[in-house]
C-alpha cells in the first residue's frame, strides 16, 4: 500500500516541467528545457482575438510564440491539432482553493466575550483578520486542483474565508506540485466581508456592527499610520495599511449588501470589486452606478417540489422568481455594462459550473462576455493580465485544449497545460468509433452495432433479429472491449480487439458464457442519424418581470418596458397631480377640520385646499372622489423597526453610538407596504434598546420600490437611541447575561456621565486639531478619529437628538439630570410610560414624549403603566406622540391614537396629531410633514371613515404626491400575484417531469424585530 | 386629593356585593348578541337574570316593579363580552416568573387545572371588565396536552365565587410537522425551519392518551387510579370540550382526522390561521374556529395585507361556527382590546352585529355556557353592560355600567386611580 502510494507521488512531481533552484536534489538533476509546438490549431489568444491556423510555442512553461506566422524550431515537440482549438485556461477570481478552513480560538466560558481571545500584539477585534497572508497559508491540493483543471482552469485566487477583514489573497496556478512553483502572485488582493466568520466576540452582533467596525478600522489605520510615536503597536492595524495598495474584493450576499460595501468605499475612497451573490439584476440600476466590478457566482436555485398545494405557500414569490430568473444575472450585467468576473464560487458541486454557465449563455449571456469574464477580466482584476488570461508572448503557457467552441455543449477539453504542465483530462488520439457497423460474431451472421453516446462514454446497442440488445463498450488507445447479452444465450459474451482506423474495422477474439473462444469483427458501415431534437429545447427562455421591490406587491418599474430596456426609468407617473374632491380634511392647523374640500397636489407638495377646484387643464390630472372620504396627514411612526435588515440591536457593549440603521435599512420588507396599507408614510426605524448608548436611528419615507438610499428623509436631523431599565441592565436575559456593565440602574447614570465627559474632551481636541494650520496639523500628534465619541459629541453640539427609551421615573429623572450637568437636552423619551409621574418635569426642559397608547404588565418596569399616559401628558404640554415599536401595531396606528380619546379624552383633533403631527415635531421634519397645508409634502392618506374610528379603511396612501398604496390597486395585485406564482408553479411542475432534482419548500418566516431583539448570530437572521 | 385617591382604591378592591337590587334599562340600543338589535329598548334584571327584553316603541310595562329605572337613551346595551382561551390572572407580569401560573412542565398534563391558580385579585382583572369584558375562559399554556380550563366570571372574591364552569375542557397543541430548533433561549434565536422529525413519535403519544383514556373511563373498576386518564373522561361522554390549538392547514387536516376517530360530541379548533382553506372540512366534522387575533400581520409576504382581519368575515361566508380570541403576546393585558378585533373583523366584512356575536353568544356557544349566558334574552344571566358609544370601536368605547349576573360591578381599577392622582397633582380639570 505505501509502495503504491510513494509510486503515485514521485510521477506527480516528475510531471512538474520546474524544479526549485534553492533546493538539494536527491538523484540526478532532470531539467528540460525542451520547446513544445502546437501546430494547425484554431488560436483563441484571447475573446477578442483568434486565429486560424496557428501555432503555439513554449518553453520552461512560458509562451514563447503565438501565431500564424511562428515557425517550429529544430527539436520542438511538435503537437498537431488539426481542427482543434486552443484557449487561455480559465481563472477563477473567488476560491479557498489549498487554503484550509479556519479555526475559531476557544471559548473557556458561556455567556459574553466582550474581548479578543487572539493573543499577541493584535487589534482589538477578532473579526479583523489583516495580517493574515493566503500565500502563506497555501498548500497544494491535488484533489481540488483536477476538479479545476477538468473544468478548464488555469489558475485561481485563493483566501482564506474567515472574519471582516481577511487579508490577502494569493494567485496560485493549478498546477501540482511544490508551492515555491505555483505562487504566480503572491499578494494578489485584500479580502473583505461582512462576515465575522469564526470570531467569538460578541462584537459585532449586527450588520450595523460589522459596518461600524470596518469604518473605525480604516479610521484607527489612517491614525495609526500617521501616528509616528508608535506608542501601541498593533500588527492588524499595520497589516491594514499594508492591504490598501491591492485591489479590495468585498463579499456579499445580497444585492442590497452590495450597495452597502460600495458606500463604505466611497467614504475611504476604495472601490471594491464585489463578490455578488447572483440576484445582482433585482436593483440594476443602483448597482451600476457603483461603478463597481464584480465577481459573480452561477449558483441557480433548484426548483421546489411544488406537488403538495399547501406547501407552496412557504416559497416565496421572491424565491419563485429569483428561480426563474437568477440564470439571466450575468446577460443583465453584460447588457448594463457592468463588468463582471464569473466564480465557480457557491456551486454545490462544481461540476455544475458547465450546465449553469451554458444555461446562463441560452438565456442571452454573449460567449465573448463569458470568455473574458472568465479569463481577462479576473486577469485585469488581479493585476496579473501579464501573465495569465491570455496567450502571448511571455505569459505563462496556462492554456486548455478543446475539440472546438468552448461554450458548445458538445465540446471536449482535452488537455489542461497549466506553467508548460500537461495534464490530460481527454486523450485527443483516442479514435471516435461513434457509428453504424456490420457486426458478426460466433455464427457469422451480420447484425447491426449502433455506437453513440459521449466519447468517453460510449453506448451500444446490437439488433439481433427484432431485439434491441445493449453492449457496453470501452475504448482505449487502439484497444477495444464490449460484452452483452443475448436473448437466446444465458450468460455474457466478452469481446475484446483492436481498431484500424480510416475506415474503422474493429476485429478480435472473445469468449462466451461457455468459455469458449470465438472470432468477431465490426466494419464501420455508416455514421449516425443524427437526432433531431426538439423545438422546445432551442426555444429562448421565458420569464417574468424584475418587480421593485423583488418580492410580493412589488411592481415592475415600466409596464410597457421589457427587462432589457437599457435604460430603466424611475417607477412611472401616470400623472402629474392629484386631486382629490369633497373630501373632509383633517389640517391638524388651526384651520381645524374642514368639510366638503378639494385638495389639489402636484410636484409632490400640497398646493391648494379649497371648496371648488378645477384641474388645470395642461396637467393631466388623476381626480379622485373624497365624498364621505377623510383626508389626513400621513400618519408617522416615531418608534419602528421594520425595513431593518440582519440585527436592530449592537448590545454587546454598553455604548454603540458609532452604528447606524442607515446603513441596514431593507427595502425590500414587505413590513413596508403593509404600514403604506395602514396609512403611515415617514417611520423613524430605531436601534434597539439593548444598551444605554445605542445606535443612529435612519428616518425613512415608505416609498415602496425604491431603494434605501431613495428612502430616506432628506435633509433629516440625525438622532440616535438611548435606552433606560430592565433591557440595558439585562434584567430578562437569562442568568448567563450577568457580564456586560451595567447591571443596575446606578450603573447606567455612570455609562452616561463616563462617554459624555469623554466625549466633551473628545470634541475639545478635535476642535483643536481642526483649528491648525495644515502644516501644524503634520507636525502635532495626529488626532484620532472616534465615530462612537463623534456621535456623542453631536449631541454635545446640537447635531443629533436623543429618543431615548425609558419606563420608570426615577431613570428618566437621572437622565434628564446628566443631560442638565453636561449641557445636553433629551428630544424625546419613547415608550415614557410614566412619563404622567414627570411631566411637569419634561415640560420644564421642552422635552416631546411619545409612547404606547395602552401597552403594560410586560415587565416589571411597566407596571405602572397607564394608558391615560398620552392624553395627560397631552395635557401637560408635552409633544406627545403614540408609537409602534411592532409591525403589526404599526399599521393600525389611528387606532392606537384614537385609544387617547377613550382614556383620558383627549379631543379627536388632538388625538390624531399624536401620529402625524406630533412625532414630526418629535423629528423635526414638521416643516415638510405632518399637516394638510399649502406648501408641505404631499404625504397625505384618504380614509374612507373618521380616521380614529376602527371603521375607517385606508384607501389611499399618498406620499411625495405618488400614491403608494391603492386599495384598488392593491385587489387587482392579488390577483397578479396569484398569477404569477400560477404561472412559475407550472414551470417548477415541469422540471420536476423533466427530472431535474426538487428541493422540498420549508417555511422561513421574517424575523419581526422589537426592542429587545437581540441577535448573536447576525449572519443566520432571516 | 388624597382622599380621593384612597376612597378609589378601596372601591376597586371591593368586588359586586350581594346586592339583588331589580333594573329596568329604558331606552337603550340592545345589541343582543344573537346577530340582531333593538334600537329602543327595554330590559328588565330580577334576581340576577334576564326578565325583561322589549322593544320600547311597542312594549306595556309597570315601572313600578323594579327597585331601579335606568335611562339609556342613545347608549348602547351589550351582552358581557368573554375572552376565551386567555392566561388572565394566571400571570401578573410576563417578564416576572414568580408571576407567571400557566405553564406546567411535561407533554401530557390533561389533569392540569387552571382554575385553582386563577388569581381574582390580579390588577390587571379590573382594567379588562372596564371595557366591556365580563366573562373569561382561564387556560393553561405548555405541553402537548396542557390541561383543563375553566370559566370565570370576572368578579369574585376567590376563584370559587369566580368560577362559571369549571374544567369545561381540555386543550391540546397539535405538534408542529415543521419547526426550529432554539439555538438559545434567552436571545431567542432560533436555527432554520426543518421537519420535525419527532412529529410521528408525537401524534402517535397523543394517540395512546386517548385510546388509553377511553378504555380507562369505559371500564367499570379500575384497577389502579389514573389522575390524567380520569381527568379525560368529559370528552368522551361529552361533558367537556376538546380544545386542539393549531394553525397550520397541513395540521389542523391531521388533527380533524385524529379527534374523528374518537367521535367527540365538543370540538372546538383555537388559532386556526389557515382554517379559511379548509372551511368544507370543518363543517363536515362540526368543528368550531376560536378564531385568532384579527390584529395579526399576514403569515407569508404574498397573503392578502388584510387577510387576518378578514379572517372571521371567510368563515362566516364559508358557515362556519368561530369566535374571537386574543392568544398572542401580551394577551393577558391585552384581553381588553377584544371588543377592538371584533371591531376589525366588522370593518373587514362582518356586520356590526355579528362581530358582537363573534365575541358573545358565540363563544359562550363553543364554551357550552350559552344556556345560561352569552346574549341579551329573557332567562339569562343578566351580564350585560352599558357604553355611551359603540363598545367595538375604540373611539367610542366607554362602559359606564357593567353587571355581573345581575350585580352592578365597579369599573374602577388601579389605573384610573394613578390618572387622577396626577391628574391632581399638576391640577388638571
Amino acid at each position: 500500500m505505501k509502495k503504491i502510494f510513494l509510486f503515485l507521488v514521485s510521477i506527480a512531481i516528475a510531471t512538474a516541467s520546474f524544479a526549485q533552484e534553492t533546493f538539494p536534489i536527491n538523484g540526478t538533476t532532470n531539467k528540460n528545457h525542451n520547446i513544445y509546438a502546437f501546430t494547425n490549431t484554431t488560436l483563441v489568444v484571447s475573446a477578442d482575438e483568434t486565429i486560424a491556423n496557428a501555432t503555439l510555442l513554449i518553453k520552461d512553461g512560458i509562451i514563447i510564440g503565438a501565431g500564424a506566422k511562428v515557425s517550429v524550431p529544430k527539436g520542438a515537440v511538435v503537437y498537431d491539432l488539426k481542427g482543434k482549438s486552443i484557449y487561455p485556461a480559465l481563472i477563477d477570481a473567488y476560491t479557498n482553493y489549498g487554503i484550509a478552513d479556519a479555526k475559531p480560538a476557544p471559548r473557556g466560558f458561556p455567556g459574553p466575550q466582550m474581548e479578543s481571545y487572539i493573543k499577541g500584539a493584535y487589534g482589538w477585534n477578532q473579526a479583523v483578520k489583516a495580517d493574515l497572508d493566503a500565500y502563506k497559508l497555501f498548500v497544494d491540493n491535488a484533489t481540488a486542483s483536477e476538479e479545476m483543471r477538468k473544468l478548464g482552469f488555469g489558475a485561481v485566487l485563493t483566501f482564506q474565508k474567515d472574519g471582516i477583514v481577511r487579508g490577502s489573497a494569493t494567485v496560485v496556478s493549478l498546477a501540482d506540485g511544490k508551492e515555491n512553483n505555483l505562487i504566480i502572485a503572491d499578494r494578489a488582493a485584500a479580502m473583505l466581508s461582512f462576515d465575522k466568520g469564526t470570531s467569538t466576540q460578541d462584537y459585532p452582533s449586527s450588520l450595523m456592527g460589522a459596518i461600524a467596525l470596518l469604518r473605525q478600522t480604516f479610521l484607527d489605520a489612517s491614525w495609526y499610520k500617521s501616528d509616528k510615536t508608535k506608542k501601541e503597536y498593533n500588527i492588524s492595524l499595520d497589516a491594514f495599511n499594508n492591504l490598501q495598495t491591492l485591489p479590495q474584493i468585498f463579499e456579499t450576499t445580497d444585492k442590497l449588501s452590495a450597495l452597502r460595501a460600495d458606500k463604505i468605499g466611497d467614504e475611504f475612497k476604495t472601490k471594491y470589486i464585489i463578490k455578488g451573490c447572483g440576484n445582482e439584476y433585482q436593483r440594476l440600476d443602483e448597482l451600476k452606478a457603483t461603478n463597481c466590478k464584480f465577481i459573480i457566482p452561477l449558483n441557480f436555485p433548484a426548483a421546489f417540489d411544488v406537488e403538495d398545494a399547501y406547501d407552496v405557500a412557504n416559497i416565496s414569490l421572491a424565491e419563485m422568481k429569483h428561480w426563474e430568473m437568477a440564470p439571466v444575472n450575468a446577460f443583465a450585467l453584460e447588457k448594463n455594462y457592468i463588468p463582471f468576473a464569473i466564480t465557480t464560487a457557491d456551486l454545490k458541486d462544481k461540476k455544475e459550473f458547465w450546465k449553469n454557465l451554458r444555461k446562463a449563455i441560452t438565456y442571452g449571456l454573449s460567449e465573448k462576455q463569458a470568455l473574458k469574464s472568465l479569463t481577462t477580466i479576473p486577469a485585469e482584476m488581479l493585476n496579473v493580465s501579464d501573465k495569465i488570461g491570455s496567450l502571448k508572448t511571455g505569459m505563462l503557457a496556462n492554456f486548455i485544449i478543446t475539440s472546438g467552441n468552448l461554450f458548445d455543449e458538445k465540446t471536449i477539453i482535452y488537455e489542461n497545460w497549466i506553467q508548460g504542465n500537461p495534464y490530460k483530462i481527454n486523450d485527443y488520439n483516442t479514435i471516435d468509433v461513434r457509428g453504424v457497423y456490420n457486426f458478426s460474431y460466433q455464427d457469422k451472421r451480420l447484425y447491426e452495432l449502433k455506437i453513440e453516446g459521449d466519447i468517453d462514454k460510449l453506448k451500444g446497442t446490437v439488433l439481433i433479429d427484432t431485439t434491441k440488445t445493449p453492449v457496453n463498450i470501452s475504448v482505449a488507445g487502439n484497444s477495444v472491449s464490449m460484452s452483452f447479452n443475448p436473448k437466446d444465450i444465458t450468460g455474457t459474451i466478452r469481446l475484446s480487439g483492436n481498431i484500424i482506423s480510416e475506415p474503422i474495422k474493429m476485429s478480435g477474439k472473445g469468449q462466451t458464457p461457455d468459455g469458449d473462444w470465438i472470432e468477431w469483427s465490426a466494419i464501420y458501415k455508416s455514421a449516425l442519424t443524427p437526432t433531431v431534437k426538439k423545438d422546445s429545447a432551442k426555444k429562448q427562455p421565458t420569464f417574468g418581470k424584475v418587480i421593485y421591490p423583488f418580492c410580493a406587491y412589488g411592481k415592475p418599474h415600466d409596464e410597457d418596458a421589457g427587462f432589457f430596456k437599457e435604460a430603466i426609468k424611475d417607477i412611472k407617473n401616470p400623472y402629474d397631480a392629484v386631486l382629490i374632491k369633497h373630501v373632509t380634511v383633517w389640517t391638524n392647523e388651526k384651520e381645524g377640520i374642514l368639510k366638503n374640500q378639494d385638495v389639489y397636489i402636484t410636484e409632490g407638495r400640497i398646493v391648494r385646499i379649497d371648496g371648488d377646484i378645477n384641474a388645470p387643464k395642461t396637467a393631466f390630472a388623476k381626480v379622485i372622489d373624497g365624498t364621505g372620504k377623510h383626508l389626513t396627514a400621513g400618519i408617522i411612526d416615531e418608534h419602528s423597526h421594520i425595513a431593518i435588515y440582519s440585527g436592530v440591536n449592537e448590545g454587546t457593549q454598553a455604548s454603540s453610538a458609532e452604528v447606524r440603521i442607515g446603513d441596514v435599512v431593507y427595502s425590500e420588507d414587505i413590513n413596508i407596504y403593509r404600514q403604506l396599507s395602514g396609512g403611515v408614510t415617514t417611520s423613524q426605524l430605531l436601534h434597539g434598546s439593548a444598551n444605554p448608548i445605542g445606535g443612529q436611528s435612519a428616518i425613512i419615507k415608505l416609498r415602496w420600490g425604491k431603494s434605501p438610499e431613495e428612502m430616506k428623509f432628506e435633509k433629516a436631523d440625525g438622532y440616535i437611541k438611548f435606552a433606560l431599565g430592565e433591557n440595558v441592565k439585562q434584567s430578562n436575559w437569562g442568568d448567563l447575561n450577568t457580564v456586560r456593565y451595567p447591571q443596575s440602574r446606578m450603573g447606567v447614570e455612570q455609562v452616561y456621565y463616563d462617554y459624555f465627559i469623554r466625549a466633551k474632551e473628545y470634541d475639545a481636541k478635535q476642535k483643536a486639531f481642526g483649528a491648525l494650520s495644515d502644516k501644524e496639523k503634520a507636525s502635532a500628534t495626529p488626532f484620532r478619529r472616534d465615530l462612537e465619541l463623534e456621535a456623542l459629541a453631536e449631541i454635545l453640539n446640537k447635531k443629533r437628538f436623543i429618543t431615548c427609551h425609558s419606563y420608570v421615573q426615577s431613570e428618566i429623572n437621572m437622565l434628564m439630570h446628566v443631560g442638565d450637568s453636561l449641557g445636553f437636552q433629551v428630544n424625546t423619551f419613547t415608550h415614557i410610560l410614566e412619563g404622567y409621574k414627570v411631566a411637569d418635569k419634561m415640560k420644564a426642559r421642552n422635552i416631546g414624549g411619545s409612547t404606547f397608547s395602552d401597552w403594560w404588565a410586560y415587565k416589571m418596569e411597566v407596571k405602572e403603566a397607564i394608558p391615560y399616559n398620552a392624553s395627560l401628558m397631552n395635557q401637560m404640554g408635552i409633544v406627545t406622540a403614540v408609537n409602534s415599536d411592532d409591525a403589526e401595531m404599526g399599521r393600525r396606528l389611528n387606532q392606537e391614537a384614537a385609544k387617547s380619546v377613550k382614556y383620558g379624552g383627549t379631543s379627536e383633533e388632538d388625538a390624531l396629531k399624536m401620529v402625524t403631527l406630533n412625532p414630526a415635531k418629535l423629528l423635526h421634519i414638521d416643516k415638510k410633514v405632518g399637516s394638510i397645508k399649502v406648501g408641505k409634502d404631499a404625504d397625505v392618506v384618504l380614509w374612507s371613515d373618521n380616521p380614529l374610528s376602527i371603521y375607517a379603511k385606508v384607501e389611499k396612501t399618498i406620499i411625495d404626491g405618488h400614491i403608494y398604496y391603492d386599495s384598488e390597486d392593491d385587489a387587482k395585485m392579488r390577483v397578479e400575484i396569484q398569477k404569477e406564482r400560477a404561472r412559475i408553479i407550472q414551470k417548477m411542475l415541469d422540471e420536476k417531469k423533466g427530472g431535474a432534482p426538487v428541493v422540498k419548500p420549508m417555511p422561513k418566516k421574517q424575523k419581526l424585530y422589537g426592542c429587545d431583539d437581540l441577535e448573536t448570530d447576525y449572519m443566520n437572521a432571516d | 386629593m388624597k382622599k380621593i385617591f384612597f376612597t378609589l382604591t378601596i372601591i376597586s378592591t371591593i368586588t359586586a356585593t350581594a346586592q339583588n337590587k331589580s333594573v329596568l334599562i329604558m331606552n337603550g340600543i340592545a345589541h343582543l348578541g344573537t346577530d340582531s338589535v333593538i334600537q329602543n329598548s327595554i330590559i328588565g334584571i330580577k334576581d340576577g337574570k334576564i326578565n325583561l327584553v322589549a322593544d320600547a316603541t311597542t312594549a306595556k310595562l309597570d315601572k313600578a316593579t323594579y327597585d331601579e329605572v335606568m335611562d339609556a337613551t342613545g347608549k348602547n346595551i351589550y351582552p358581557g363580552f368573554i375572552v376565551p382561551n386567555s392566561t388572565l390572572g394566571l400571570t401578573e407580569i410576563e417578564a416576572v416568573r414568580a408571576t407567571n401560573d400557566y405553564r406546567e412542565i411535561g407533554t401530557t398534563l390533561p389533569n392540569i387545572r387552571s382554575i385553582i391558580a386563577y388569581n381574582t385579585d390580579s390588577k390587571i382583572i379590573p382594567t379588562v371588565r372596564t371595557n366591556g369584558i365580563l366573562m373569561a375562559q382561564i387556560t393553561p399554556r405548555g405541553g402537548m396536552v396542557s390541561g383543563t380550563s375553566s370559566i370565570v366570571v370576572l368578579d369574585g372574591w376567590n376563584w370559587e365565587d369566580a368560577a362559571y364552569k369549571i374544567d369545561d375542557g381540555i386543550h391540546i397543541n397539535w405538534p408542529n410537522m415543521v419547526g426550529r430548533k432554539v439555538l438559545d433561549e434567552d436571545n431567542g434565536t432560533f436555527g432554520p425551519y426543518e421537519k420535525n422529525k419527532e412529529y410521528i413519535k408525537q401524534t402517535n403519544e397523543l394517540k395512546k392518551l386517548f385510546d388509553d383514556a377511553k378504555a380507562y373511563n369505559e371500564t367499570d373498576v379500575k384497577e389502579e387510579k389514573n389522575l390524567r386518564m380520569e381527568s379525560m373522561k368529559g370528552i368522551f361522554t361529552g361533558t367537556q370540550t376538546l380544545y386542539i390549538h393549531s394553525n397550520d392547514v397541513k395540521e389542523i387536516v391531521e388533527a380533524v382526522n385524529f379527534v374523528k376517530k374518537y367521535e367527540l360530541k365538543r370540538v372546538v379548533l383555537v388559532g386556526g390561521k389557515d382554517s379559511w382553506l379548509v372551511t368544507d372540512l370543518l363543517k363536515q366534522n362540526n368543528i368550531a374556529v376560536m378564531v385568532s387575533r384579527t390584529h395579526d400581520l399576514p403569515q407569508y409576504p404574498e397573503d392578502d395585507v388584510d387577510l387576518p382581519y378578514k379572517l372571521p368575515y371567510l368563515l362566516q361566508k364559508a358557515g362556519v361556527q368561530f369566535c374571537l380570541n386574543n392568544e398572542g403576546g401580551m394577551e393577558a393585558a391585552g384581553a381588553r382590546n377584544l371588543p377592538f378585533l371584533a371591531g376589525t373583523a366588522a370593518a373587514y366584512g362582518l356586520t356590526k352585529e355579528q362581530a358582537v356575536k363573534s365575541i358573545t353568544l358565540s363563544t359562550a356557544k363553543m364554551l357550552g355556557i350559552d344556556k345560561t349566558t352569552g346574549s341579551i334574552e329573557v332567562g339569562k344571566d343578566a351580564t350585560i353592560f352599558i357604553s355611551t358609544g359603540d363598545a367595538l370601536d375604540m373611539r367610542t368605547n366607554n362602559v359606564e355600567k357593567a353587571f355581573i349576573k345581575g350585580k352592578s360591578i365597579d369599573l374602577d381599577n388601579e389605573q384610573k386611580a394613578l390618572y387622577l392622582k396626577y391628574k391632581n397633582k399638576y391640577g388638571l380639570k
